[in-house]
């Protein structure tokens, strides 16, 4: 969904300016205890218990089990794939979130604002529905079914349908990322290089490219968790062929559904630990923007002090 | 399309590329399902969309999806106030967690959550006794709802309090205001439309959600059955034109929220850059 | 090398930034464009760079035509307002950049490179700076680095772009005299654009005046300052009385002093305005009788520094002149607040309203 899941990383370029409250800004302590503890309430019930069941409900007929349930064929065959389209909806919407974003932030048109309200689309839309508009397209009834099962092509219950949708589903990440930080650095140093003598390709990958690493980290990050989690539209057009076109989440789905728990959640705790690990990157590189941010401000305080 | 003003080189290539990949993979696909809806008449289009039983998934999801907007709306606040204002410890961690519904697939977060709201799970065996029984009823539909919503409202209130200066709220004080008086009439105004865009954004993501939502549902039909379902079930049937139908109806709601979303947002950011 | 600007014309939608511009800045000369902010200079200079197009007109380098080449082989050097060094980048590898993005053919070896730069650094004499980055300077520094690199390339011509515009008053003094010796021992045909008249008056061999999109006087600083074209230039550089009064068979009156200028003989009574620096108002105790005069009364004075400034209330209309004068010289008429004086203007321009 729209720019709150992707908050812009340079958002994160804030020094800690806390400063000890005074007692006319702040409340009581009891209010406080109690505010805090209402959300730490509101939190376990819907995000830290649920969590830890994942991974209790995963072990709970010991660690073999668990393991045996990973690799299985199937679940392999599920990991594959997953993998598979993560591999090629990655890049792919990386390539457009750059182009996008180059687009967007460095040059004035009409119709720009249209653009982004297009390319932001995909998160309004149901994945559900994402996966449908694929069925009515590749599926047999559709556009191009007759044309495609002419020559032997199958795109829908198969594995270019399920990239198709994954790659629909994490359209906008990339870009939506990149676009506010490129307009927030503006165009000069891209005009100093190219007064440099430097080339389009050289500004790119060597003025460009640098300055918004970070942000197109995230982004990555970000496209990657959601490529590999997404359930509904993959639901739509995988056709749910076991170890064909089943996907990670497909795989617990059906194990949950055959009342096998333990093997359903310990296939959704490599799901949750995955998440996990993209909460840790994430947040390192929050850490990382907001720790060059404050070591140039300090570093500017020590100058000022020495001559010119 | 384009009057260039600028020498930066690249710009035809990469518009170029931006629209032909967006009308590949979304505009033309998006086009399909409303051109599909023409193969039905007017009259079957709308006794498709007026069906009882997709009638009642809609009032179930829309309900639902507001319910638990209007429960994040709150609580919300509530986290990102107590994250942005208090010092506690673990606070960095569950910051971080509060991320967690965006990278957590929704099937792992629909049978987690079915697991611990069940008759015998964690939470479930200490309500159900109460005679609240969540899993399998449109209640487990608002907790599903709620929460793969929760980053949203906390995400878009968090900066806009951190960047909120102390000193209005000092001279409030000074001005002879309570705290209560202060929050309501500093503060509150001040968040206002990062609030309402968090809310409408937690609505949206809610009103598609099919993934955390089916374990938890039931899916009974009437019932606790969501529109997304109608449109699987359809689907599952062969009856594509049907499932278009419900589609399209969505969609258009969609569309509605996303223009109503960015107009908040536009809103917002020129709230922020007026004042600066 | 020199450059020839030819009726350049430049539109942003309906606002017209540059109204048929021409000027030459002759080689090896230091010009500066000089003008209020939203009158069109920075534009110039972009178009000269090749940053933007005119819509109209041309500009050649040394008689040839740049239509044609776009900014990478223009050859020239540009120091952006606010500097734009890359970020990600060691000072070093921001001055070293133009050398290392050439082709292959052209590239400098890696020790040619070391030195070359070491050498630009030690022009600006940051050399002990290499290897910081370009958040960790202060301002003049990045000013002096940003300068360097646009060096590196061997640049024809050097543009900059408000060089010292976001300085403290302090090291803008300093590093603008540090330019003007920099440009006198390398002698590059250079632009810069400023909106500050004293930085124009000290730095450059030649001032353009810019207002509205457009050129109203070019000359050196001793011209533009003494002969003002225009009533725009008039108050634009440096302070100005301004008297309203009427020109008649070349002869106009300011008071009781009828000033006569030989250039509007033949215009009969019409409006204008006559300015006068307040260095060239003169002041007496008592009227010789030599000079033309009108009396006042001195309301309030300005006596820090060197130079002593006056504030005086006309008799004959309620009108404040201003007049500057040496210590010494305030001295001996032993001014005070309410003292009557009788003042002379001298060098009257007039231009006709």
């Amino acid at each position: 969904m729209p720019q709150a899941f992707i908050t812009p990383t340079s958002q994160y370029i804030r020094y800690n300016t806390k400063v000890a409250r005074s007692r006319a800004t702040s409340e009581p302590l009891w209010i406080r205890w109690l505010l805090i503890t209402i959300a730490l309430v509101f939190l376990s019930l819907f995000l830290f218990v649920p969590l830890a069941a994942v991974f209790t409900e995963g072990l709970r007929k010991g660690f073999a089990t668990y393991i045996s349930a990973i690799v299985e064929p199937d679940a392999l065959s599920a990991i594959k794939l997953t993998l598979i389209a993560a591999a090629i909806a990655v890049p792919l919407n990386l390539v457009f979130g750059l182009a996008a974003a180059w687009a967007i932030a460095k040059f004035e048109f009409k119709g720009k604002s249209i653009l982004i309200t297009l390319i932001d689309l995909p998160f309004a839309v149901s994945p559900v529905i994402a996966g449908l508009i694929y069925v009515l397209i590749f599926g047999l009834q559709g556009w191009f079914g007759e044309w495609l099962s002419n020559h032997d092509l199958k795109v829908v219950f198969a594995i270019p349908g399920i990239v198709l949708a994954t790659i629909f589903v994490t359209f906008p990440f990339i870009a939506r990322e990149l676009i506010p930080l490129m307009q927030a650095q503006g165009k000069e140093e891209e005009e100093a290089g190219l007064v440099l003598g430097a080339s389009g390709w050289q500004i790119f990958w060597r003025i460009t490219i640098p300055n918004i690493k970070w942000g197109l980290l995230y982004g990555v990050i970000l496209t990657n968790a959601r490529a590999m989690g997404e359930f509904g539209a993959v639901s739509v057009v995988s056709g749910h062929i076991r170890g064909l076109t089943n996907t990670m989440p497909l795989h617990v789905e059906i194990l949950y559904n055959e009342y096998n728990y333990a093997a359903a959640f310990a296939v959704a705790s490599l799901l949750a630990f995955l998440a996990l690990i993209t909460l840790v990157l994430k947040s390192y590189v929050e850490w990382q923007t907001a720790k060059n941010a404050l070591r140039n401000e300090v570093h500017k305080l020590i100058i000022r002090r020495e001559s010119i | 399309m384009a009057k260039r003003k600028n020498v930066l080189p690249g710009f035809s290539l990469s518009l170029g590329y931006t629209l032909v990949y967006l009308s590949l993979i979304v505009l033309i696909p998006l086009a399909a399902a409303f051109i599909k809806t023409t193969e039905l008449s007017w009259h079957e289009f709308w006794a498709v969309v007026t069906a009882p039983r997709v009638v009642a998934s809609y009032k179930l999801t829309f309900g639902a999806s507001l319910i638990a907007a209007l429960i994040n709306a709150v609580f919300g606040l509530l986290t990102a106030w107590v994250l942005v204002r208090y010092s506690f410890p673990g606070k960095k961690i569950i910051d971080a967690l509060v991320d967690l519904p965006f990278a957590l697939p929704t099937a792992v977060a629909g049978i987690a959550l079915t697991a611990v709201y069940s008759a015998n799970g964690w939470i479930g065996s200490i309500i159900e006794p109460l005679g609240i029984k969540v899993a399998f009823t449109p209640l487990g539909v608002i907790v599903a709802l709620t929460c793969i919503g929760l980053p949203f409202v906390v995400r878009t209130v968090q900066p806009v309090l951190e960047d909120l200066e102390a000193e209005t709220e000092e001279a409030a004080a000074s001005l002879g205001a309570n705290r209560f008086q202060s929050f309501t009439k500093i503060i509150l105004p001040a968040i206002w439309p990062a609030l309402l865009t968090g809310f409408a954004l937690a609505f949206a993501r809610a009103i598609g959600e099919y993934g955390s939502v089916i374990f938890i549902a039931g899916n009974m039909p009437m019932v606790s059955e969501i529109t997304p379902l109608i449109i699987i079930t359809k689907l599952e049937q062969y009856d594509y034109a049907g499932a278009t139908a419900v589609a399209v109806v969505m969609l258009g709601i969609s569309f509605a929220l996303l223009l109503l979303i960015n107009a908040l947002q536009w809103w917002t950011n020129h709230r922020l850059t007026a004042s600066r | 090398m020199s450059i020839e600007i030819r009726n350049i014309q430049k539109n942003f939608n309906s606002f017209s930034a540059l109204n048929n511009v021409s000027l030459d800045v002759p080689s090896g000369e230091l010009v500066a464009l000089l003008g209020p902010s939203g009158c069109g200079k920075t534009t110039l200079l972009r178009i000269i760079a090749g940053l933007e197009t005119a819509d109209n007109g041309s500009i050649h380098f040394h008689g040839n035509d740049t239509i044609h080449s776009n900014v990478r082989d223009r050859q020239v050097g540009f120091v952006f307002q606010h500097y734009a060094l890359f970020r990600h980048m060691t000072v070093f590898e921001n001055v070293a950049f133009g050398l290392r993005v050439r082709p292959r053919k052209t590239r400098p070896s890696e020790n040619e490179i070391q030195r070359r730069v070491h050498e630009l650094l030690e022009l600006v004499q940051l050399d002990w700076l290499a290897d910081r980055y370009p958040p960790q300077l202060s301002g003049g520094q990045r000013q002096r680095i940003a300068l360097a690199r646009a060096l590196a390339v061997e640049p024809k011509v050097l543009l900059l772009d408000e060089p010292f515009g976001a300085l403290d008053a302090k090291v803008r003094k300093d590093l603008r005299r540090w330019l003007r010796r920099l440009h006198d021992e390398l002698h590059i045909t250079s632009v810069f654009v400023t909106h500050d008249q004293e930085e124009a008056l000290e730095v450059a061999d030649r001032i353009v005046v810019m207002n509205h999109g457009k050129v109203e006087q070019m000359g050196s600083p001793q011209e533009v300052y003494d002969k003002p074209a225009s009533p725009f230039v008039y108050q634009f550089l440096g302070n100005v009385n301004l008297f309203h009064s009427r020109v008649n068979e070349g002869k106009t009156h300011i008071g009781d002093i009828e000033v006569e200028i030989e250039s509007f003989k033949e215009t009969q009574n019409s409006p204008a305005l006559a300015y006068v620096r307040p260095h060239d108002i003169d002041i007496q105790k008592e009227l010789n009788g030599q000079k033309p005069a009108f009396s006042a009364i001195v309301s309030y004075i300005h006596s820090l520094g060197p130079l002593v400034r006056l504030e005086l209330q006309r008799d004959d209309q309620f009108e404040i002149v201003e007049a500057e004068m040496t210590r010494e010289k305030f001295l001996q008429l032993e001014l005070s607040v309410g003292s009557k004086v009788y003042v002379h203007p001298r060098n009257v321009r007039v231009f006709l309203n």
